[in-house]
């Protein structure tokens, strides 16, 4: 058996052994340097949508579909947050509150039977979530940071004293039901089906309170690119747009 | 490529860039020197007066994928010190870690972590020790009991979380899921079985001895088959129920061709199209650990750090490898089914 080696210690500062230095600002410049997508001559688009689809299998999809951009899609805020801090795409598509924190607007809305907005849902178990929510801990998909998503859940439900659970992918909400680490989830009503398909748990929904929810829209970041991309975007296809929760795009 | 020797100059530059960069630093790092080279961790720049998170763990691939999703959640509101613990880290190594940066609550991932933690609150110099979250430790929930101060996420997927996954690729019925076990499983398996009926899935164990022959394991599968109607096997994390390949072609392999059931594993390794036998492997996503881990940190923080009112978690978000060729020809592939998984396998014969 080998022996092990001599224990040494390298306990590592700013301020000691120089040879280390070299790696560190590699390391940082590494850091620094953009960690978006490969370059191209497209435009980019970026696509962060609370799907039950893998991002992977609608960054596939999409990038079929949208042959004239540069596709990447997101399944988690803090890597959209990270690729847009690192090179800004030039646009995004996203549901409308996440475009209105970024200080934009829709250049198309998406829609579903002739409505831009979809109302959400406050899913549990058993029992409808009747009462004062007060105190109750609610699952969301983390779609505004930590922050941001509180501000969000807070609004649909109309109180700001609850607990808010936030998960990474859409499909992470029902364990929470599952496990009983949440007294609720908040869904977009589209999500309800296939919530209702994945679990025989007995499931009860009320709508949130406090309005409803834009759907999927486009922002422009790039408005030299506006036309590629809005243009490649209209032309997708309905199972596509099915996918994304829409069925038609609505100039704006 | 670097001609000549422009390395001294180079390095200069760096030093200076960094000796700018107040915010520059990296983790602290015991152990051999083979291992300190190859760290890659950054800590984020600290806030003078912030609060310290310690993390303590492996610098290897899945520690470093939850670290990053939980120090991208709490990097705003906290200092993040990263201490990296390889084999030749000591107790000693640990408290000087803790004792110099006083963190308000450790970060503690893996097993020999928390061994460590253990022996340094056992040590009669120990001062009150930060409480901890720990991570990516096996059977945690198991040896929670013999640590203080602790609360955290389990390690191992619920098996309802594979049920449920599974349900959701094949088109054949999932009711009943046999299990094998050794003794050592059995309250693991026994808590999943509960988790796995408020599902409407029912479990049907089997024990087999703890040092199981391939016979034993033989007669365990066949009593599951004649037996246990089951409509799956879920395959244990367990080193003592596979062995190696030819354990596995002795046991499993022919009682899952009479069988022609779906196997879930915990490993993506036993998932393989070349090599036909898991159907369908989940595992942790091991960046969304890291969420779930901020989440209970600051809920720990809002209750003054109070662990004991935050029982262990079970882990919410995993990912999926699919075999799909076996899936289609054997158990029929749901027509969405490859929306709804993170690898499908699919080579052709």
């Amino acid at each position: 058996m080998k022996e092990p080696l001599p224990r040494q210690r390298a306990r590592m500062t700013v301020a000691v052994r120089s040879r280390w230095l070299g790696a560190l600002f590699l390391l940082f410049a590494l850091r620094a340097a953009p960690v978006a997508p490969a370059q191209t001559n497209k435009p980019e688009l970026h696509v962060f949508l609370q799907l039950d689809a893998k991002s992977g299998a609608l960054e596939k999809l999409l990038q079929q579909q949208l042959p004239t951009l540069g596709v990447t899609v997101f399944s988690r805020y803090r890597d959209l947050d990270d690729a847009s801090a690192a090179v800004k795409p030039d646009a995004l598509v996203a549901i409308s509150p996440v475009l209105q924190q970024r200080g934009k607007r829709p250049a198309l809305q998406g829609t579903r039977a002739g409505k831009d907005i979809e109302p959400y849902l406050l899913v549990s178990v058993g029992n409808v979530l009747d009462g004062p929510l007060s105190g109750k801990t609610i699952g969301a998909v983390d779609v505004m940071g930590r922050d941001g998503t509180q501000a969000f859940v807070a609004v649909l439900l109309k109180t700001n004293d609850i607990k808010v659970k936030r998960v990474a992918k859409t499909e992470d909400l029902l364990p929470l039901l599952e496990f009983s680490a949440a007294d609720g989830i908040l869904i977009p009503s589209s999500a309800l089906a296939r919530l209702t398909e994945r679990t025989r748990l007995p499931i009860k929904s009320k709508e949130a309170p406090g309005g409803s929810v834009g759907l999927p829209a486009l922002a422009i970041f790039n408005e030299a690119n506006k036309e590629t991309i809005t243009k490649a975007l209209l032309a997708m296809d309905a199972a596509t747009k099915k996918i994304l929760g829409i069925d038609a795009w609505s100039a704006r | 490529m670097i001609r000549g020797s422009p390395l001294p100059t180079y390095l200069a530059l760096a030093a200076l860039a960094c000796a700018s960069l107040t915010a520059c630093a990296t983790a602290e790092i015991v152990g051999r020197q083979d291992e300190t080279s190859k760290s890659a961790i950054e800590d984020p720049p600290g806030k003078p007066g912030g609060k310290t998170l310690l993390i303590a763990m492996p610098d290897s691939r899945d520690f470093l994928d939850a670290r990053r999703g939980l120090v991208a959640e709490v990097k705003k509101d906290f200092n993040v010190i990263t201490f990296v613990v390889t084999p030749t880290t000591t107790i000693d190594d640990l408290a000087a870690a803790i004792e110099r940066n006083t963190p308000v609550c450790l970060v503690l991932m893996n097993n020999t972590t928390l061994a460590l933690f253990q022996k340094y609150q056992a040590r009669p110099s120990a001062r009150a020790t930060p409480p901890a979250v720990v991570l990516m430790t096996s059977f945690l929930e198991e040896v929670a009991s013999g640590v203080k101060g602790i609360t955290g996420i389990a390690y191992e997927v619920p098996a309802v979380t594979g049920f449920i996954n599974l349900r959701m690729v094949v088109t054949a019925r999932i009711d009943r899921i046999g299990v094998v076990y050794r003794p050592a499983f059995g309250r693991f398996v026994a808590r999943q079985r509960d988790l796995a009926a408020r599902e409407g899935i029912e479990t049907v164990p089997m024990a087999v001895p703890a040092d199981a022959s391939a016979d034993q394991l033989r007669t365990a599968l066949q009593a599951l088959r004649e037996q246990g109607k089951i409509d799956a096997l879920w395959l244990l994390n367990d080193n003592g129920l596979i062995h190696d390949g030819a354990f596995i072609a002795a046991t499993w392999r022919p009682i899952l061709q009479e069988m022609n059931i779906p196997l879930l594993v915990g490993v993506p390794n036993l998932v393989d199209p070349a090599q036909p036998f898991g159907t369908l492997s989940v595992v942790p996503d091991h960046e969304s650990l890291g969420l779930q881990a901020a989440n209970l940190i600051f809920d720990l923080a809002d209750n003054n750090w109070n662990v004991g009112d935050h029982p262990i978690e079970l882990p919410l978000s995993v990912k999926t490898v699919v075999d799909v060729r076996q899936v289609r020809e054997r158990f029929g592939l749901r027509s969405d089914a490859l929306h709804h998984v993170d690898r499908a396998l699919d080579q052709s014969p």
